[in-house]
Formats: C-alpha cells, sequence, structure tokens
C-alpha cells in the first residue's frame, strides 16, 4: 500500500477548494509583489544614485560665492554674470588631510550669434589635464582621448555638443566671439549628464582664451573616511566660497524619495496584513468544514501534533505558492515598474531603479514563509484541539 | 548661539546650491544648451509662418532612412547624392523632421532641414518647397564659419529659389563641379576664404532635396537621376 506524506495530504487538501485557494495564493502574490518591487526599488534607486554621484568624479565643489544663482544667470547673462575665486584656493583645499585629490575647473559661456534665429549659448569647461581625467575616469571615450598638453589648443566633447557640431577627433572647432580654433581630440559616449553638452578644454587654454586667471569652481574627492560635516564647516571658513557637497544633496534628493517611500511602504504592510487576514480566514473556513474528517483522523490515532501539523502545513503551501508567484511577478515586471516609476518622479538618476537580486528573493520568501507560518497558528491550533467525539455528533446533529 | 544659526544659514544655502547645482549638473544644462540635436526648426510657429508667410497651421513628420527602406535606402540615396554618407553623425538611424505646410485644409508646400559637417562646426540648412520641390526659401538655422556673416546675407540664400532637385543631380558634390555648367555653378561663393563652407553647403542643399523627394514627394525627380 503506498503510503501518503503529510505535504501531499495537505496539498489535496487545498485542490479540493481550487478557486478558494487560489484566491488566496492571487492574494499573497500581490503582497508579495509589492514587497519585492518596493525593496528593489528603494536598493536600486540608492544605488543608482551613488552611482551618478560617483561618476561626477568629486563628492564636493567648491564654487566662488554667489553661485546657487549660477545656473540662473548662466541662461540669463552669459558668461558675464559667472563669479570667480582666487586659484590659491586650490593649493588651500588641496592641502587639508581630508581631501584625496582637487580639480580646478572654469567655465566660460560666450553667445554665438550664429546658432538659431537669435542667437545661442555655447558652454566651455576649463579643466586640468591631469587631475580632471583622473578624478571622471568613468567618462567613457566614444572615440579618441583626453588632451595632455596644459596649454593645447585641443577639445573634448561630449557627445551631443559633437552630434550637433558634427564633429569628430581630428576636426577644427571655432570658438564664437573669440575666432579661436582648437583641434577635437576626443568625443565622449553619451552619459545622460551634463557632460553631454559641454565641450572641455584645458583650463590654461580657456584662462588665455577668455583673458583670465580666476576659477568658477574646484572638485573635492574626499577620503573615504573622512568626516564630511567637519570638513565642509572648515572649508566654510576659506574666505568668499559656497561648498556643495554631493552627500547633501544626495541626503536632500533620498529625503524626497522615502516620503513616498514611506507611504509605499505603508500601502505594502497592509496589503500583507489583508493577505494574511486571507490566509486565515481561508484555512479557518476549511478547518470548520473539515470538523468531521478531523475527528475521524484523530479517532483512527492521529495526535493533537499530527493535525496541528497538517493544518500549518496547508497554510504554509498557500503562502509559499503566493511568495514565489509574487517574485516572479516582479522579476518579470521590473522593467515596466522602472519606467511607470521613472514617469512619477521629479528626478530619476541614469541607472536602473529596481534592483532585484537572489538575496532579495530569498528575503521576500522568507518574510512571506514567515506570515504563513504566524497566519496558520490559530488555525492549526483550532484544529488540533477539537475532541473526536464533539466533532462527529455534530456533523450527525447537523 | 548667533555663529550656529550663521553655520545653519551657510548649511542651508549651501544646500539649495547644492539642489541647484544638482539639477545644473544632472542634465539642465545639457536641456537648456542643447536641447534640440538633430534637425528641428528651434520655433517652428515662427519659423514656418517667416517661411511660408501665407500659411495657417503645420503637421510635423518624423522619418529615418533605416525605418523606411534600410541599407538598401540608404545605398540608394548615397547614389542619389554621389558621396556616401561619413562619419558618426551621418548615419541611416539619423531622425529628420519634415514639416508638412497648410492654408487652411490646403497642403502648400514644406520645409525640411539637414545636418551638414562644415570646417569649424555643424551646419543646418533649411530648405522651403513647393509642392514640385522646387525651393521656395532658403535658411540656415545654425552656422559655425568664418565667413557666417556674409554666408547670412539674404542675396546668398536667394540664389537657392528655383532650383530643384533636378538642378541640383548635375551638381557633384565631391569635385564641386556642375557639367555641363548650370544654376548651381551660377551661386556665388560670398567669401572664397571659406569654400570647404560653401561647399557644405550645396551638399546640404542636395541632401535635403534628395530626403524630401524621398520622403515627402514621392521620388518624381528620380527620373532625371543618372547614376
Amino acid at each position: 500500500m503506498k503510503k501518503i506524506s503529510v505535504f501531499e495530504v495537505a496539498y489535496k487538501n487545498l485542490l479540493r477548494k481550487k478557486t478558494r485557494s487560489l484566491l488566496t495564493v492571487l492574494g499573497i502574490a500581490m503582497a508579495a509583489w509589492v514587497l519585492v518591487s518596493l525593496f528593489g526599488f528603494n536598493r536600486g534607486y540608492e544605488a543608482s544614485l551613488n552611482k551618478d554621484i560617483d561618476n561626477l568624479g568629486f563628492q564636493m565643489l567648491v564654487v566662488a560665492k554667489g553661485c546657487p544663482y549660477e545656473a540662473a544667470t548662466l541662461m540669463l547673462k552669459g558668461g558675464t554674470g559667472l563669479k570667480y575665486m582666487n586659484e590659491d584656493i586650490v593649493k588651500a583645499v588641496a592641502g587639508e588631510p581630508e581631501v584625496e585629490g582637487v580639480t580646478p575647473m572654469l567655465m566660460q559661456v560666450v553667445f554665438d550669434p550664429n546658432k538659431g534665429e537669435s542667437g545661442g549659448l555655447a558652454a566651455f569647461l576649463g579643466v586640468d589635464p591631469v587631475s580632471f581625467p583622473k578624478m571622471k575616469s568613468a567618462l567613457p571615450f566614444k572615440t579618441g582621448g583626453w588632451f595632455e598638453e596644459p596649454e593645447a589648443a585641443e577639445a573634448v566633447f561630449g557627445y551631443e555638443v559633437a552630434e550637433l557640431e558634427q564633429r569628430e577627433v581630428g576636426d577644427l572647432y571655432l570658438i564664437p566671439e573669440k575666432e579661436v580654433e582648437v583641434k577635437v581630440v576626443g568625443i565622449l559616449e553619451r552619459t545622460g549628464t551634463q557632460d553631454d553638452g559641454t565641450i572641455f578644454l584645458p583650463i590654461r587654454t580657456v584662462q588665455r582664451i577668455f583673458g583670465l586667471r580666476e576659477l568658477t569652481s574646484i572638485g573635492v574627492k574626499v577620503r573615504k573616511d573622512a568626516d564630511m560635516k567637519a570638513f565642509e564647516d572648515k572649508l566654510y571658513k576659506l574666505p568668499d566660497v559656497q561648498v556643495v557637497s554631493l552627500s547633501q544633496v544626495k541626503t536632500t534628493i533620498m529625503t524626497l524619495v522615502s516620503t513616498a517611500r514611506v507611504m509605499v511602504f505603508s500601502i505594502a504592510l497592509i496589503a500583507i496584513l489583508i493577505a494574511m487576514m486571507g490566509v486565515v480566514n481561508t484555512v479557518l473556513m476549511s478547518v470548520m468544514e473539515r470538523r468531521q474528517e478531523i475527528g475521524i483522523l484523530k479517532s483512527m490515532g492521529a495526535m493533537a501534533g499530527d493535525v496541528f501539523k497538517l493544518v500549518w502545513l496547508e497554510t504554509i503551501i498557500l503562502c509559499l505558492g503566493g511568495g514565489l508567484i509574487g517574485t516572479g511577478l516582479a522579476l518579470l515586471t521590473a522593467r515596466l515598474t522602472d519606467l511607470l516609476v521613472r514617469n512619477l518622479l521629479p528626478y530619476s538618476p541614469s541607472g536602473g531603479l529596481v534592483a532585484i537580486d537572489a538575496g532579495l528573493v530569498l528575503m521576500a520568501l522568507g518574510v512571506v514563509t514567515a506570515i504563513g507560518l504566524a497566519s496558520g497558528i490559530y488555525p492549526s491550533w483550532k484544529a488540533a484541539r477539537m475532541r473526536p467525539l464533539d466533532t462527529i455528533r455534530s456533523e450527525v446533529e447537523s | 548661539m548667533k555663529v550656529t544659526a550663521v553655520g545653519e544659514k551657510r548649511r542651508g544655502l549651501g544646500l539649495l546650491a547644492g539642489v541647484v547645482i544638482a539639477a545644473f549638473g544632472l542634465g539642465l544644462a545639457a536641456a537648456v544648451l542643447y536641447a534640440a540635436v538633430g534637425c528641428d526648426l528651434n520655433d517652428p510657429d515662427r519659423d514656418v509662418k517667416r517661411l511660408f508667410p501665407d500659411s495657417t497651421g503645420y503637421k510635423t513628420l518624423y522619418v529615418s532612412i533605416s525605418k523606411k527602406g534600410g541599407d538598401a535606402l540608404l545605398k540608394q540615396i548615397e547614389a542619389r547624392l554621389g558621396d556616401p554618407f561619413s562619419g558618426l553623425f551621418e548615419t541611416a538611424d539619423v531622425p529628420y523632421t519634415m514639416y508638412e505646410i497648410y492654408k487652411g485644409a490646403d497642403l502648400v508646400g514644406y520645409i525640411h532641414g539637414v545636418n551638414q559637417k562644415g570646417t569649424y562646426g555643424g551646419l543646418q540648412v533649411f530648405l522651403a518647397l513647393d509642392l514640385k520641390g522646387v525651393i521656395k526659401g532658403f535658411y540656415y538655422q545654425k552656422l559655425t564659419s568664418k565667413a557666417a556673416k556674409a554666408f547670412r546675407e539674404p542675396g546668398f540664400g536667394a540664389q537657392f529659389v528655383g532650383l530643384s532637385l533636378e538642378d541640383f543631380y548635375k551638381y557633384d558634390v565631391v569635385s564641386g563641379a556642375e557639367e555641363p555648367p548650370g544654376p548651381v555653378s551660377r551661386i556665388k561663393n560670398p567669401d572664397p576664404a571659406s569654400e570647404k563652407d560653401f561647399r557644405a553647403t550645396l551638399r546640404a542643399a542636395k541632401k535635403n532635396l534628395i530626403l524630401a523627394d524621398e520622403f515627402l514627394l514621392g521620388n518624381p525627380h528620380l527620373k532625371f537621376f543618372k547614376s
């Protein structure tokens, strides 16, 4: 005679009420789906944001005081409204023990009367040929590479500006207003950042062309073990500079995102609670319908522990099934979730926003199993403590 | 206490600066300075009215060689141009924006622009065409050249008016010669020192007319093409 395992019995019991079991599994699946997608978003967003910030190459930007309005100034006044700071500040910043590296930058914007009907702006970023490429090592080149000479009449073009100007490595470019020729030595891959629209030149070249000795900003790479806040306070003591910490920017963005996340996590929690109630309801209903059967089982020698185990196993099968379907759905719809969230958020980093890995899937299955174990306790306990005679008698009376 | 307050205020300003510069750094600048890569009219409402003063509306079409005919079409267009597409940014994937111009319900013409490599930067050459593909207007939307002022003189653009692809087929964009000399040869270079930009302009005009013939007019000028 074939011996049937408790698992098989539990599984067959669930199949007896297919629709009810399926709906319960779907409820759990929805909760697992939301849970995995949310945690995936949480990880993915932060990882992409960190990557974007790392790709910037420096965590702090020291700018001349007044620069909060730089973006608006550029748009309204072109290069004439830029604020400058003395080159000596580079040495002062580089001398701090928290600093791993610094890179001075000089931005210049000129009006190009031949761009469009009423002219347009052309922006140039003067960078140090030694420190800047080291700090922005993640910047990929489509063709060519960085200029090497500190005063070379050479330029590196971001992807979009190269496309607009139809420039390739070896081509010439004429700086509007100044009528100075520079040779294109590199074209960057598309990065999705401001680098796509930037023309990079050696900083000394920009200073020579525009007749300046000052800087507009200094990129600062801080040591990993440094106290950012204390260092920032120290930099504020330098005269006439403003410090922009990207960790602050990241915190601000993460705070904005986490506000929305708390709301969605609350909804996920409610979904899990509803799913849990559904499981308890389903299994309890099933136990009540099978009172006589449980009574017979017990009269045939099944112990309370056996009955408890059987009902508990049914609950776990329901939850684990729902968990597997839910995580599968989350994996399948990750790209869709990414697109949806990207459209809803005011700012999204360039990488993937939803990162689901094996660890997250296992964690979600663990949570769902724990829900199953917790939800199954009461119905299992109720079934285990049924008295055989009472259950059989109640069936006869009814 | 006062020092702390000032410090907090500074940090607040720093944060504001951060958000502004992060927005600036993460794409705003690119959007403002180089929003339209490709060859769209910068201000279609204004530009259409200027090129077709009697028009009442326009419809925008987006096409590309790769979508319409892939490599086979690219080869055909290159043969008609007499010069292969070259470089990183002149490919079959380039999206072309074409404008159908209406007066009331009637289609009265077309506007189309192309990017062309010049000596020092990109040229954007727009042509206004009538329904038969004859040039009604010529316009540089963007031009980087030492002789930009001379090329932008209305007299230079006026030389293109009345020409069609039939005329341009006789013009060889590689040698810059027209055999036998015809209306294209009569277009005068406003600055002999900028011969490369002058030839780039003629190549842009010919490419523009071929693409308009292919995508807008249904190739009525194909019969004039001799390979």
